[in-house]
């Protein structure tokens, strides 16, 4: 089949969680197969993950397409990299980006890969850091199952992106839930100029009421959350002022980030 | 207003290599263009064949141009021709005989012929208009001259014996 016809399987992975989505692809591109898996065991460590992918993968169904991964924020650390009066190359480029990055997070990250937006001249870019082993088990995981890589997003990213014809190009927040794990992220200009991650505590509720106190320190204090549909349900009621982000025609995907996913590909 | 931009950071990386497909796709391509260039210059060739075949039929059909360096060539041979075969010593002798008759009446100034017309414009001074006309007659019986005409005449003001200048002209036989 031809490369411009391959199917591609999306994959979501996070400490716990882990989803994949087979998209087949034709005139009408239509989901052909989806999971939803929950991974006890997970955690900070990807490897529990990983190997429950590996496993998933065995299955004919997942094998032979592209693949296109998006990683939870929790194992990925974003950056603000601000704009240089000067014309700098990649190395430059990226070694700045490190320095930005070790100036919020410390050493931790020098044996990280990171990914450095591509800005227009004079704006500030978006870098995220991943762990330099997690992308090698990707690679690792998919390579039994015949799945040529053809991205690893974090899903800060795909959300962003899936949502950003909702929001505000300039003074607003656009706030991510996931199980256990907020990012935040302050648009300015249509681009990010500020970005938070944070785990969340016990008590989501009060963290919500600590993100509406947050956004009242911008100009008008909008604050846009997306989140499963379960977290929305849970502290929608509980907090009206916070805007919650719903797809009109409901989720296009089968699991939410997949949804997100497909939405962000357009 | 402005929108938000769209966040691209990937961790793959971007594809580099040329997949089988398109450098398949690549080879069609340039088959075709190398198939394209071939067709084309058969087709030039062909016409350019043409072209030939129809400049032969027109030529045999065109009727032949003459050389406008031969034909300036041809008239100039002609014209010293017609120079050459002016009477010179027939008509001098004649126009000499003639003053002889008249008791140098006449004073003969300028002999001009024309060889494309055959004809000679004679320029003399006389003492009088008679003496001019006496001239005309003499002439008009030369067998060498023929049809002998007064162009003009005019009185010499500005000469102390008043003479007049006459202008003949007239056919030379050949």
């Amino acid at each position: 089949m031809s490369p411009l016809w391959r199917d591609e399987v999306a994959i979501y992975l996070a400490p716990r969680k882990l989803a994949l989505a087979r998209r087949l692809k034709g005139l009408k591109p239509r989901i052909g197969a989806s999971t939803e898996i929950v991974v006890p065991d997970g955690g900070a460590d990807p490897a529990a993950t990983l190997q429950r992918l590996a496993d998933v993968l065995r299955e004919p169904a997942w094998q032979q397409a592209a693949a296109r991964v998006v990683v939870s924020d929790a194992w990925v650390r974003f950056g603000i990299v601000p704009a240089v009066p000067a014309r700098l190359d990649a190395d430059a480029r990226e070694a700045h980006a490190r320095c930005v990055l070790a100036d919020t997070y410390g050493e931790m990250l020098r044996e990280w890969r990171i990914a450095l937006e591509e800005a227009p001249p004079g704006r500030a870019a978006v870098v995220c850091a991943m762990p330099g082993a997690l992308r090698a088990q990707i690679e690792t995981a998919l390579a039994p199952a015949s799945l040529q890589l053809r991205s690893i997003q974090p899903q800060l990213a795909v959300a962003f992106n899936a949502w950003r014809g909702r929001l505000p190009a300039d003074d607003a927040w656009f706030v991510k839930l996931e199980e256990g794990w907020l990012s935040a992220v302050h648009l300015a200009h249509g681009g990010w100029d500020r970005v938070h991650t944070a785990r969340l505590s016990r008590d989501a509720g009060l963290d919500l009421e600590r993100m509406q106190a947050f956004g009242r320190l911008g100009a008008d204090g909008r604050m846009f959350i997306e989140a499963p549909a379960w977290m929305r349900e849970r502290y929608g009621r509980m907090n009206t002022n916070l805007e919650w982000l719903e797809a009109d025609g409901g989720d296009p995907g089968p699991t939410h980030e997949i949804s997100l996913l497909l939405r962000a590909q357009g | 207003m402005s929108r938000t931009r769209a966040l691209l950071v990937d961790f793959a990386d971007p594809p580099r290599r040329a997949s089988g497909a398109g450098v398949l796709l690549c080879c069609v391509g340039l088959a075709a263009v190398i198939a394209m260039a071939a067709s084309f210059e058969r087709s030039a060739a062909e016409r350019a064949r043409l072209d030939g075949q129809i400049e032969t039929l027109s030529s045999r059909h065109r009727p032949a141009q003459e050389d406008p360096l031969r034909a300036k060539q041809q008239a100039e041979v002609a014209k010293m021709d017609r120079e050459l075969d002016i009477p010179w010593t027939r008509l001098l002798a004649e126009l000499e005989s003639a003053s002889t008759d008249m008791s140098s009446k006449v004073s003969l100034l300028q002999v001009e012929p024309d060889a494309d017309k055959h004809t000679v414009r004679i320029t003399a001074e006389v003492r009088s208009l008679p003496d001019g006309l006496a001239y005309l007659e003499r002439l008009q019986q030369s067998k060498v001259l023929r049809y002998p005409l007064l162009e003009s005449h005019e009185h010499l003001k500005d000469d102390p014996e008043h003479a007049v200048r006459i202008k003949l002209v007239a056919e030379w036989q050949g």
